[in-house]
């Protein structure tokens, strides 16, 4: 049955996604839900609530932020960017990465028009992005109603449309950039960087009056618009209207220029538009000086050193950008953490016990550094997975290089990168620190930030490991698991009082709190010691397994 | 045959329950140029996978050079070039890094040499690969296996999207590396190319060797036909029943017969000349005929081993 139209192919294909991003975007929902009843236990603790929330108000409207349905909208506000990640992604790689992989040619091949072939396929992630809502909008009245929230199941469900419709124009706007794009990478990576302009714009209004007008540029501005979960709020028929025109126009231009364009190239730009044209004649020279050609190390050094470079910025910034927080928000703050035991738990069971506020705040907020970093070294296992699945190890391994060497080449330079964030953290922080006069141990501060390269490279041995057996979307999927089951062990684990010996089996357990209290050799030594063996095994594995099989 | 360079003895791999190939054993000599055929999915990849290194063998034995391809994998690659069948590379390197990429590799590459190479299949070294055509792409891989001039060339499959005038070069080049005495071992079912190129040739059917030989011995086996005119009708019996003579078809009122022939044609010859022979044709198979002729199975067409190649 799925198999039998473009549309339930595409479907079919998108059946773990709509699983996987309805139910983590719901849990994404119904978490903040949880916490609101304890962080509002006395009148003051509410009021702090309140008052901290319009500090942030920068970020994302904060209405009626201390009932359970607004504190969730407000919380989901700040979370914007990650819910756009996916339609992004779904998007850029739907024609885009298709002609990619050369597959296109053979469904164009065909008795079914362009404009069909699109539209199939557009109409299969819309009906994902759909179904995504109802499972977001199911999980928000559930959470909603065991927590005793005054919204209802056509409020939740409308809630979801919201997101639904937010993402259908996030798709459309990749789906248009992937039009003028060669590869489907720099589709996705130009929609990121529009959705980050899009947050901004939606920000200006709420930080500068009068500026409204600017921040209806940004789509965010008319999903903001509606807020079903607070009921005296209610949903905007006329923001969600624009949303759909958006996302119908900007689709419909996606598939218009599709229709008319080469299969393989790019919507030909105007010819002032164009950065250069290529004039010279066809080449016979060789690049026998490029320092990335010389080995296995330095070429794989050479493929990772751009997302390295977004990864550290992020990374980076988001460390500096938490000391600076600190300080803005330390006097409401600190009124939450006296009034409420769950906050209380929370900082230091993350920051670590009987510390300073803001030493403890702070390191609540590095703890989820090592998480980014990790992200990171999935992505990059993906990419080496990904090599062999798609042959591409096969002539490097006809050379005269051993399976190991360049197993431990891409390793290292994996190793390299994660260095050259952790040290491009470690001075983000450290000048953020300065600036602001927020005093931290320099020494603690360089084990944190210094701490993260074993954590990174511990959990890309297990990804190496697992390769020798599992194909890359296996791999992949099975490290994340590991790491978002990591994450809930050590975040939460310490509320639904796990033992002792369970929160051990989460790596962030061996990171601890470096922060304040640098970091333990022994758990260092643990992680080092597992991730080493598993590097080991991986690569005996490797040096004995069959390619491409 | 000169001393054996590939050795291959009772060469055995599957894919978990799936077929790939069952106690194979070939060798060829140094300096040769040896033709593998096969349809798809007979094994012709998995046996040259296990050459590279890239696949472990159940059972049996490969060696090249006297090196088992396997234990010494790293002495066996100094000595070889590849082309794989599938060939797949970084799609964001030129045709140049990539091919300068490979030359680091290998270490001892002479530029001079590989400019020539560049030159001789007209590569733009300046496309990223992922905007070459089939055969450019093609270009790039052949080039990267001859730079360094290896002892033993290794080619799956290697003019699949050649233009005419790019596999005449690559013949050239086959040509040239025998010539220097290096051993050229190469896939196909173009079988035109093989008859050109090879020395021998084996066939591998469904995982087994089913035929190993030199060209012209392979042909020894052709089914292939004569036909016969006479200036008058002649009694079809003193046909029939001849050494070679597989069926005989009586033409023009019987002053011409012709003959389906399997093995040698003296006998006929003898036969033909005791009447007055207007004219005598033969009809010579390719190699095409041969190949097909083990492929066929009571009318059916061979079956193909799906997903192994």
């Amino acid at each position: 049955m799925w198999l039998r139209s473009i549309y339930l192919k595409t479907l079919r294909d998108y059946r773990v996604p709509i699983l996987g991003w309805g139910i983590g975007m719901g849990l994404v929902i119904v978490s903040p839900m949880a916490s609101v009843s304890e962080l509002v236990r006395t009148p003051e603790a509410r009021a702090a609530l309140v008052s901290l929330a319009q500090t942030f108000v920068w970020n994302a409207d904060a209405i009626a932020a201390d009932t359970v349905g607004g504190y969730a909208t407000f919380k989901i506000g700040i979370f914007i960017f990650l819910i756009g990640i996916w339609p992004l992604l779904a998007a850029s790689r739907m024609l885009r990465g298709e002609e990619d992989r050369s597959s296109l040619d053979m469904l164009l091949s065909v008795p079914r028009g362009r404009v069909r072939v699109a539209l199939e396929k557009l109409a299969a992630m819309w009906t994902a992005l759909f179904a995504m809502a109802v499972i977001v909008g199911v999980l928000a009245f559930l959470g909603g109603t065991a927590l005793k929230a005054s919204f209802g199941l056509g409020d939740a469900l409308l809630f979801g449309l919201d997101l639904a419709l937010f993402c259908a124009v996030i798709g459309g706007v990749a789906l248009l950039i992937s039009q003028f794009t060669h590869e489907r990478g720099p589709a996705a990576g130009t929609t990121a960087g529009l959705l980050l302009i899009f947050i901004v714009l939606d920000m200006v209004h709420r930080v500068i009056p009068n500026t409204d007008w600017i921040s209806r540029l940004s789509p965010i501005y008319y999903y903001n618009l509606s807020k079903p979960l607070v009921p005296t709020y209610g949903a905007s028929l006329g923001g969600m209207l624009v949303l759909l025109a958006l996302a119908v126009a900007l689709s419909a231009a996606a598939v218009w220029l599709f229709a008319r364009r080469d299969v393989g190239d790019t919507v030909p730009l105007p010819r002032w538009l164009r950065l250069s044209d290529r004039v010279a004649g066809p080449s016979r020279s060789l690049p026998e000086r490029e320092w990335s050609l010389r080995s296995v190390y330095a070429r794989s050094l050479g493929m990772i050193a751009v997302p390295t470079l977004w990864w550290t910025l992020g990374i980076a910034g988001g460390a500096a950008w938490m000391v600076i927080v600190v300080q803005q928000v330390e006097g409401k703050l600190k009124t939450l953490y006296t009034d409420s035991p769950f906050l209380t738990d929370l900082i230091k069971n993350l920051g670590g016990a009987n510390a300073e506020f803001n030493a403890a705040f702070l390191g609540a907020m590095f703890s989820l550094l090592p998480l980014l970093l990790m992200a990171f070294a999935v992505t990059q296992v993906n990419r080496w997975t990904a090599d062999e699945d798609d042959g591409r190890l096969e002539i490097v391994l006809s050379t005269p290089q051993s399976r190991p060497v360049v197993l431990f080449g891409r390793f290292a330079a994996l190793a390299t990168s994660t260095v050259v964030v952790a040290v491009a953290t470690l001075a983000g922080a450290a000048l953020a620190s300065s600036a602001t006069g927020i005093k931290l141990d320099s020494t603690n501060l360089a084990e944190a930030t210094l701490g993260l390269v074993p954590m990174a490279l511990f959990v890309a041995a297990i990804g190496y490991l697992a390769a020798g057996w599992l194909r890359s979307a296996a791999d992949t999927g099975l490290i994340s698991f590991l790491l978002a089951a990591w994450f809930f062990i050590t975040f939460v684990g310490p509320e639904l009082k796990l033992p002792e010996a369970t929160l051990k089996l989460s790596a962030f357990y061996y990171y601890g709190t470096p922060l304040l209290h640098g970091l333990q050799l022994a758990n260092v030594a643990v992680m080092v010691a597992v991730g080493a063996a598993a590097l080991a095994l991986g690569t005996l594995r490797f040096a004995r397994k069959d390619i491409g099989v | 045959m000169t001393a054996s360079i590939i050795e291959v003895e009772g060469l055995t791999k599957s894919y978990g329950g799936k077929r790939g190939i069952i106690d194979v054993s070939f060798q060829v000599g140094e300096g040769e140029v040896f033709g593998f055929l096969g349809p798809n999915g007979a094994g012709k990849t998995t046996t040259i996978r296990v050459l590279m290194a890239l696949l472990r063998a159940d059972s049996g034995t490969a060696r090249i050079a006297g090196l088992d391809s396997w234990d010494r994998s790293l002495e066996v690659k100094r000595l070889l070039g590849y082309v794989p069948g599938e060939p797949s590379l970084d799609p964001n390197l030129t045709g140049g890094q990539l091919l300068e990429y490979f030359a680091n590799l290998r270490g001892g590459v002479d530029q001079a040499y590989l400019k020539t190479l560049i030159e001789r299949l007209d590569l733009d070294t300046s496309r990223k690969f992922r905007q070459y055509s089939t055969g450019n792409k093609r270009k790039v891989v052949l080039i990267q296996a001859f730079m360094h001039r290896p002892r033993v060339l290794i080619l799956d499959e290697p003019t699949s999207g050649l233009d005419p005038l790019n596999q005449q070069e690559f013949d050239g080049m086959v040509k040239e590396a025998r010539e220097e005495g290096h051993t050229v071992f190469l896939s196909s079912h173009v079988l035109s190319e093989v008859e050109k190129t090879c020395t021998r040739v084996g066939i591998i059917r469904e995982g087994h060797l089913v035929r190993i030989g030199d060209v012209a011995e392979l042909k020894d086996i052709k089914r292939y036909e004569i036909t016969i005119s006479f200036a008058h009708p002649i009694p079809v019996d003193a046909f029939t029943k001849l050494d070679g003579v597989t069926d005989v078809e009586t033409l023009r009122d019987g002053s011409a017969v012709r003959l389906a022939m399997q093995g040698a044609a003296d006998a006929v010859i003898k036969a033909a000349a005791q009447y007055p022979v207007v004219s005598l044709t033969s009809y010579e198979p390719s190699l095409e005929d041969v190949f097909l002729r083990y492929y066929e199975r009571d009318g059916e067409a061979p079956k193909e081993a799906a997903g192994v190649a």
